[in-house]
C-alpha cells in the first residue's frame, strides 16, 4: 500500500531470530493455562457462578441447566475446535504425502536426522505440528474445573454446599436459592446413575456415555493413511477410540451423574459440530470402515 | 504407544488431582460414649480410646463388589455414630449404597483385625444418610436426604408397625422431598425436623402425623434446640435465628446474624452460643440470652468460617473454626486463648473425662486431645 502523505510509517515490530508467530501463539497459550492454574478457584467461581445464573434462567432444573452449559462451553470453544479440526486433518493428510512417507523410511533409523526433515516440511507447508493440540490444551482447564463445578452446584454433602457459598458471588444471593434442585428425568445429578431392570441394577446414563464417546471417537476418527505407512495420528486415534469410553464410562459409573449428563451432552454436540463442518467419517461405524 | 498412554494416564489424574478428589470428601462425624470416642473419617468408622488415642477397632462396612461391580460404590461415612443404651453402635453410611449399620463392639468375630460383628443393618433409604439418627425409647429416628424420616426399631432394624412406616414430610416448590441433614430433637410429645429445603416441622410421636410446618427461607442445615424457655430456636442460610412456639409453630426472628447459620446452636441455662459463616470475611461467634432477648456481648469475629457448634465446658466454651483453629471464648465474648493448628476444623468439639476431641480435615491427624489449656495430649493417628 502506498504512502500518499510520504510520512514515515511506524515500523513493525520485529519478532526475535528463530520466533515464530507459532511459537508466539505457544506461548500464549502456555502463559494462558499458567494463569488458569494458579487461579484455579477464580476459574471455578466463574463456572459456578455460570451454572448457577442458567439454572435460574431454566426454572430450577439442574438438568437443562448442565444441558445448556455445554452449549455456551461448546459455542465459546467453536473456534478453538475448529482450528483443532482444521490441524489434525492437515496433520492426517500429511501422513499421505509421498515426501514425508519417504523422509519416514530414508531416516527411520536416525531420529534426529528424520525430526529436523519433518519440521523443514512443516515449515514449507504452513503447518504447525501444536495445531491440532493447542486448542484441546486451552480446553483443559474447563475440563478439569466441570467436576468441581457440578460437585459443588449440586452440593449433596455439607463440604461442597459449603464450598457452593464460598464460591457464589454476593449478587446470586444463593440463600435462598439452595439447595439447588438435583432431579432431572428419572436421576437424582448428585448421585452416581442405577436403573433397576429385570432385578438388576444397571447404570445406564454410564453405558450411555461410553456408547456416544465411542461413536463421537469413530465418526471424528481421519481416515487412515496407506497401510504400512509410519501413521502415528490414526494409532493415536485408534488409541484414544478404546481408552477415552472405557475411561468416561468408569468416571460416570462412581461420580454424580451430573457429569455423565455433561459427557453425553458434548459427545453429541461435537459430532453436530464435526457434521456441520463435513469431517464425519460414517463408514468409520461399519466394520472394516476405516480401510481405504 | 507406552507414551500416549502414559498420556492419557498423566490427563486423567491431573482431572482428578484438580478436581479435588483426593482430599476429603466431607467433614468427619464425631462422638464420645463413655471412655469411647467414634470418628467417622469419610473411609471407616474408628473406635478410639479417649485415655490414650489409641484405636479399639474400625468399621468400613462390608465388601463390595469391588471396582467392577455396577450395583456396589465406594462406602462413606461422616456421620457422628450413636450409642444405644443396649452398647449398639448405629453407624449410617452416606455412600451410594445408603445403608445404616447396627454393629455391636462386643461382638468382635476377628481379633487379629478388630471390627465389630453387623446386627442389623436397614438398606430401604434412597438417599445420603448425612443426619445423626435420634433414639426415642425403642425407636430410632434416622432423617435420610430423600425426605424421609425411617423410624426403626432398635432391635431388629426393620421399619416400626408397617414395612414402610416413614414420614415423608412436604415436597418443596420443584416437587422434590426435603433433604434432611439434621438430627432431629424431641420433647418427648413432638419431634422437631428442620430441612435443608428451609423447612421446620413438628411431628406428633404417637401418630407420626405433621402437626405444623413453617418455611424459613433459607436452608437450615443445623438441628433445632429446645431453649429454658421452652421455646424452640432455629438458625438458618437466611442468617435469623427464629424462635417457634413448639406449641403451635407460630414464629418470628429474634436476631440478625452476619452471615448464614449452619451449626447448631447450643443451649447453656438462658444462653444460646453460635456461629455462623460469612464468605470471604469469615465467621461469628454470638452469645444470646433467651431471658433478655438480646445478645449478651457484640458477636466476636472469628479468623474463619464456623460450621461447628460451639462446645460448651465449665470455664468456657470453645469454638472450631475452618482455619484450623480452636478459640476458646467465654459468655461475655472474650477471646481466653486459641489453639493454631494445621487443616480444617468443621465438625463440632466433643469432651470426654477431662479432654476436649476436635477433628480436622486436610491434616496429618483426624483427631486432636487437648487438654483445659488446649494443649495436645495425643492425635490419632498416633506420632504425628
Amino acid at each position: 500500500m502506498k504512502n500518499p502523505d510520504n510520512k514515515p510509517q511506524p515500523k513493525q515490530p520485529e519478532l526475535p531470530q528463530g520466533f515464530s508467530t507459532e511459537t508466539l501463539k505457544t506461548i500464549a497459550v502456555i502463559g494462558l493455562l499458567v494463569l488458569a492454574f494458579t487461579n484455579w478457584n477464580a476459574v471455578i467461581a466463574v463456572m459456578v457462578n455460570a451454572m448457577i445464573l442458567i439454572y435460574r434462567i431454566v426454572g430450577h432444573n439442574f438438568g437443562f441447566a448442565i444441558i445448556l452449559f455445554t452449549i455456551l462451553i461448546r459455542v465459546i470453544s467453536w473456534p478453538l475446535n475448529a482450528q483443532q479440526m482444521k490441524g489434525a486433518t492437515a496433520m492426517q493428510e500429511m501422513q499421505n504425502d509421498k515426501e514425508w512417507q519417504a523422509i519416514q523410511k530414508k531416516y527411520a533409523k536416525d531420529r534426529e536426522k528424520l525430526s529436523q526433515e519433518q519440521m523443514r516440511i512443516y515449515r514449507e507447508r504452513g503447518i504447525n505440528p501444536f495445531g491440532s493440540c493447542l486448542p484441546t490444551l486451552i480446553q483443559f482447564p474447563i475440563l478439569f474445573a466441570l467436576i468441581p463445578t457440578i460437585t459443588y452446584a449440586i452440593g449433596s454433602t455439607p463440604l461442597s454446599l459449603l464450598r457452593l457459598s464460598g464460591y457464589a458471588y454476593n449478587f446470586q444471593n444463593v440463600a435462598s436459592l439452595l439447595p439447588l434442585n438435583s432431579k432431572f428425568l428419572w436421576m437424582d445429578l448428585g448421585l452416581p446413575e442405577r436403573t433397576l431392570l429385570l432385578g438388576f441394577s444397571i447404570p445406564v446414563l454410564a453405558l450411555i456415555v461410553g456408547l456416544t464417546t465411542y461413536v463421537q471417537t469413530k465418526l471424528t476418527m481421519p481416515p487412515a493413511a496407506d497401510p504400512g505407512a509410519n501413521d502415528q495420528a490414526a494409532a493415536t486415534s485408534k488409541m484414544m477410540g478404546i481408552y477415552m469410553p472405557v475411561m468416561l464410562f468408569f468416571f460416570s459409573l462412581n461420580y454424580a451423574s451430573g457429569l455423565a449428563v455433561y459427557f453425553i451432552t458434548s459427545n453429541l454436540l461435537a459430532i453436530v459440530q464435526y457434521a456441520m463442518m463435513g469431517r464425519v467419517n460414517w463408514r468409520n461405524l461399519l466394520p472394516g470402515g476405516q480401510k481405504k | 504407544m507406552r507414551k500416549k498412554i502414559l498420556i492419557v494416564v498423566v490427563i486423567l489424574l491431573a482431572a482428578v488431582l484438580l478436581s479435588g478428589c483426593t482430599g476429603s470428601t466431607t467433614w468427619f462425624g464425631l462422638s464420645v460414649s463413655g471412655d469411647v470416642a467414634y470418628l467417622a473419617n469419610n473411609t471407616a468408622v474408628h473406635a478410639i480410646d479417649v485415655k490414650t488415642g489409641s484405636e479399639l477397632w474400625s468399621f468400613s462396612g462390608e465388601a463390595s463388589g469391588g471396582f467392577l461391580s455396577f450395583g456396589k460404590s465406594p462406602k462413606l461415612f461422616v456421620v457422628s455414630p450413636i450409642v444405644t443404651e443396649d452398647g449398639l453402635v448405629i453407624i449410617p453410611s452416606s455412600g451410594n449404597d445408603h445403608i445404616l449399620y447396627a454393629v455391636d463392639p462386643r461382638d468382635i468375630p476377628d481379633p487379629a483385625k478388630p471390627a465389630p460383628a453387623i446386627t442389623w443393618k436397614f438398606a430401604d433409604a434412597k438417599g445420603h444418610w448425612i443426619a445423626e439418627p435420634l433414639i426415642v425409647g425403642d425407636h430410632l429416628f434416622a432423617p435420610n436426604a430423600d425426605g424421609k424420616i425411617y423410624v426403626l426399631d432398635l432391635a431388629d432394624g426393620q421399619s416400626v408397625k408397617q414395612a414402610v412406616k416413614v414420614i415423608e414430610p412436604f415436597k418443596n416448590i420443584e416437587g422434590q422431598p426435603g433433604r434432611l441433614w439434621a438430627k432431629p430433637v424431641t420433647d418427648g410429645k413432638r419431634l422437631y425436623v428442620t430441612s435443608l429445603d428451609h423447612s421446620v416441622f413438628a411431628i406428633d410421636l404417637e401418630t407420626y402425623e405433621i402437626v405444623w410446618h413453617e418455611d424459613l427461607g433459607g436452608a437450615i442445615p443445623g438441628s433445632a434446640v429446645l431453649g429454658s424457655d421452652g421455646m424452640l430456636y432455629v438458625g438458618s442460610y437466611a442468617k435469623q435465628l427464629e424462635r417457634f412456639d413448639p406449641a403451635t409453630g407460630k414464629h418470628g426472628p429474634v436476631l440478625d446474624a452476619k452471615g448464614w447459620i449452619w451449626g447448631t446452636p447450643v443451649v447453656d441455662g438462658d444462653n444460646l452460643y453460635f456461629g455462623d459463616v460469612v464468605s470471604g470475611v469469615g465467621g461469628y461467634f454470638y452469645s444470646y440470652n433467651t431471658k433478655t432477648g438480646k445478645l449478651n456481648s457484640e458477636p466476636v469475629k472469628l479468623d474463619s468460617e464456623i460450621t461447628a457448634s460451639p462446645l460448651v465446658l465449665p470455664d468456657h466454651i470453645l469454638v472450631a473454626t475452618e482455619s484450623g483453629k480452636i478459640y476458646a471464648v467465654n459468655a461475655e465474648g472474650s477471646t481466653l486463648w486459641f489453639e493454631p493448628t494445621k487443616g480444617k476444623a468443621y465438625t463440632t468439639p466433643v469432651a470426654a473425662d477431662g479432654e476436649v476431641l476436635v477433628s480436622y480435615i486436610d491434616s496429618d491427624y483426624y483427631l486432636i486431645a487437648l487438654d483445659n489449656d488446649g494443649h495436645k495430649k495425643w492425635t490419632f493417628p498416633a506420632g504425628k
